[in-house]
């Protein structure tokens, strides 16, 4: 049983051969193989991480935009409000201002005629007092 | 040849049946430059080393980023020898020796199953019988001492002749221990191996020409099962053999 011989050499020899060959046809090429798989599930990790972060921050970027839009939006709509309002105040006093320009103008037009009536009739006084006084003592003043 | 297989030919005697026999001792010598070698133990190991490599080049000859069929099942083989490597060697070193110790675990795995599943027995040559290679004493020594080999060269690389001190480093007290160590590390490696795998053939055999039927089976899966062990256990110890040489004793203890 225990008879050794030239088959142990020979097996020694044949094992590290097949450890060289081993080597060669499968631990190489798998590991390589195996250490490959792992680089590409890595940089794919990492690069979906990467584009993840850039969509959550374009996403930020894109709220931040809206929300100062929306603030700029609405700003815009208050201005216009406030201008609108303003040009609407101007034309009422405007036209308030119009139509008291006109009252004016028209009570002194008839003031002004008043007076003219007034000191027309004044200068007929005379004549129609005389002309009274005729009608009155015509009689004794012909008489 | 010895008094055991005598003791099995004896027992073979109260049987006649043709479709099981014992025979241990027996061997198909050959002539090889003047050297008497096993050639049914060259034979089977051929068969196995055949078989290794052509897995391994059907399953690394069209290598996909998603492993299919052949390649999957390799790829399983060689993260287990891996992981078995690095948890034995660590992960810093373990690199380089994963052929070397993925390679003892692969041969001697397929050379236990193939003894315990393939039915040798219907190959008869004129003369011994072919078996796992791994139950010749010669198979097993020359595994061993390429274990042996391959701690002395890791230790001797990574420390130089300072590889020395590790026989004296605690106390020169050890150095007859230390030494002994060395003679008893292939002994134990090669003997535990190889008692192993010839006890389970025997164990089979000698059920088999009580009771050919059904009875051995159980002993047969236990065979498989010590079979995976036994390569799982060489395997190992290798790896913990190279890791104690790369260690040592004295700057290796914060490693762990």
């Amino acid at each position: 049983m225990f008879d050794f011989d030239g088959t142990l050499p020979l097996m020694a020899l044949q094992f590290l051969i097949l450890v060289a060959v081993m080597n060669a046809v499968f631990f190489k090429p798998l590991t390589q193989a195996i250490d490959e798989r792992d680089g590409f599930v890595r940089v794919n990790n990492s690069e979906a991480r990467e584009r993840l972060a850039q969509a959550k921050r374009l996403a930020e970027q894109y709220e931040q935009e809206l929300a100062t839009t929306q603030k700029q939006s609405q700003s815009v709509i208050a201005q216009a409000q406030a201008e609108a309002q303003k040009i609407a105040q101007d034309e009422i006093s405007q036209a308030r201002r119009q139509v008291q320009s006109e009252v004016m103008k028209a009570q002194e037009e008839l003031e002004s005629q008043k007076q003219s009536a007034f000191s027309a009739l004044e200068s007929q006084v005379d004549t129609l007092a005389r002309q009274i006084l005729e009608k009155l003592l015509g009689a004794t003043l012909a008489s | 040849m010895h008094h055991s297989s005598l003791l099995l030919e004896s027992l073979t005697r109260f049987s006649s049946k043709p479709l099981a026999s014992l025979e241990v001792g027996k061997h198909l010598y050959w002539q090889m430059g003047g050297l008497k070698v096993h050639g049914q133990v060259l034979i089977t190991s051929w068969v196995v080393i055949g078989l290794l490599v052509i897995i391994s080049v059907l399953a690394t000859r069209n290598i996909k980023r998603v492993p299919t069929g052949l390649q999957n099942l390799m790829e399983y083989a060689l993260e287990f020898v891996r992981d078995l490597t690095k948890n034995q060697i660590g992960e810093k070193e373990y690199r380089p020796w994963v052929p070397f110790i993925g390679t003892l675990f692969l041969f001697i795995f397929v050379s236990n199953w193939s003894g315990a599943l393939f039915p040798w027995k219907l190959i008869s040559l004129p003369e011994g019988e072919l078996a796992a290679p791994t139950n010749d004493i010669n198979t097993t020594v020359a595994l061993a001492l390429c274990t042996s080999l391959a701690y002395f060269y890791a230790g001797f690389r990574k420390k130089g002749l300072g590889y020395f001190r590790k026989y004296i480093e605690p106390t020169p007290v050890l150095l007859p221990i230390a030494i002994l160590e060395d003679f008893t590390k292939p002994l134990s490696l090669s003997f535990r191996l190889f008692g192993n795998i010839l006890a389970d053939e025997l164990v089979v055999a000698v059920l088999v020409l009580l009771v050919p039927l059904i009875v051995p089976l159980p002993v047969m899966l236990l065979g498989l099962f010590t079979s995976g062990i036994q390569a799982l256990v060489f395997a190992t110890l290798a790896g913990a053999y190279i890791h104690e040489a790369l260690e040592g004793h004295g700057d290796g203890e914060e490693a762990h």
